[in-house]
């Protein structure tokens, strides 16, 4: 191991075995494979749980936009024309009756019975 | 130091290592082909493992990194670019995910050196003698900056260019030398002292 010169483009090969043997993990490289692979077909399931929920957040938001227009457009229609105006007890009483001899008939019959 | 009867060195092993089928690997695994995955994990399980080992210290630590690595690249997988190389692309998220949970713990749990080791105690045979340069190796490596860390084992390790290293690490190619000539030279000093020693 010759003391080398600055940026030498070379790998070490000495230095590169020594740390390599003090870095590596071991023989259990299948079993980090498996570890990895389950991992990832739990990260699938979870991604797909995921999407699902997405889904059904824009599916719940979806709904109530839905039920709103479809509460103001039945609202609307039974509600009738803005501009027709519903009488009045007081217009009733006051209107003249349209056939003004029952009125009459009414009272005579009431203060006869008296 | 006695020669020690290190495994051979795979020299950009992982780098090299069929680049032309990757990209229809990640088209498989994005397509949700399990077995595809599979082999992208297995391929790059030990390089992703080593380098967050760097990072971390701890090895269990480095496989929960590794693992959350993985499982971000598989999300990211759509996101690669199948002209680039594959691994780079991959270490830079383990790179990030190292890091990431560094940060995150409140407190580094340093495992203290074995005292005999320390004081240059005995040494009765050669397994022993490896596992107190390996200890010490991770200890000097403790002491680098971590971003020196990756950049030394990402090299001399892993056999990757500096340019490759730049592109994991985001810095400029010039810093990755200049790294990589730091912790060398530190890590060096490290290897001749213990090869005196013994």
């Amino acid at each position: 191991m010759k003391d080398p010169l600055p940026f030498d483009h070379r790998p070490d090969l000495v230095l590169g075995r020594a740390l390599r043997e003090a870095l590596d993990p071991g023989d259990d490289a299948q079993l980090f494979t498996a570890r990895v692979l389950a991992g990832a077909e739990h990260a699938r399931a979870a991604s797909w749980d995921a999407v699902l929920a997405r889904w059904a957040r824009a599916g719940v938001a979806a709904a109530l936009v839905v039920a709103l227009a479809a509460g103001y457009f039945v609202g609307h229609a039974t509600a009738g024309s803005p501009t027709a105006v519903r009488p009045t007890v007081s217009d009733v009483l006051i209107a003249p009756p349209a056939h003004p001899g029952e009125v009459e008939v009414v009272l005579a019959s009431v203060i006869g019975n008296n | 130091m006695a020669d020690l009867p290190l495994p051979p060195q795979p020299a950009r092993q992982v780098a090299r290592i069929a680049e032309q089928d990757e990209a229809d690997l990640v088209a498989r695994a994005v397509a949700g082909e399990r077995a595809a995955f599979g082999t992208l994990v297995e391929r790059y399980a030990g390089v992703a493992r080593r380098v967050a080992r760097a990072v971390l210290g701890n090895p269990e630590d480095a496989d929960d990194a590794a693992q959350d690595a993985m499982l971000s690249a598989l999300v990211k997988l759509e996101q690669y670019d199948a002209r680039r190389p594959f691994g780079p692309w991959l270490l830079r998220i383990v790179a990030n995910a190292a890091t990431d949970r560094r940060r995150r713990r409140s407190v580094r749990r340093v495992e203290p050196l074995d005292v005999g080791l320390t004081a240059g105690g005995a040494r009765p045979d050669t397994t022993t003698e490896r596992r107190a340069l390996n200890e010490r190796l991770r200890q000097a490596l403790a002491e680098l900056p971590e971003r020196r860390r990756m950049a030394v084992v990402l090299f001399d390790v892993e056999g990757y260019s500096h340019g490759e290293i730049a592109l994991i690490l985001g810095i400029p190619e010039g810093t990755v030398r200049s790294e990589v000539f730091h912790a060398r030279r530190r890590l060096r000093v490290l290897l001749a002292d213990w090869k005196e020693e013994g």
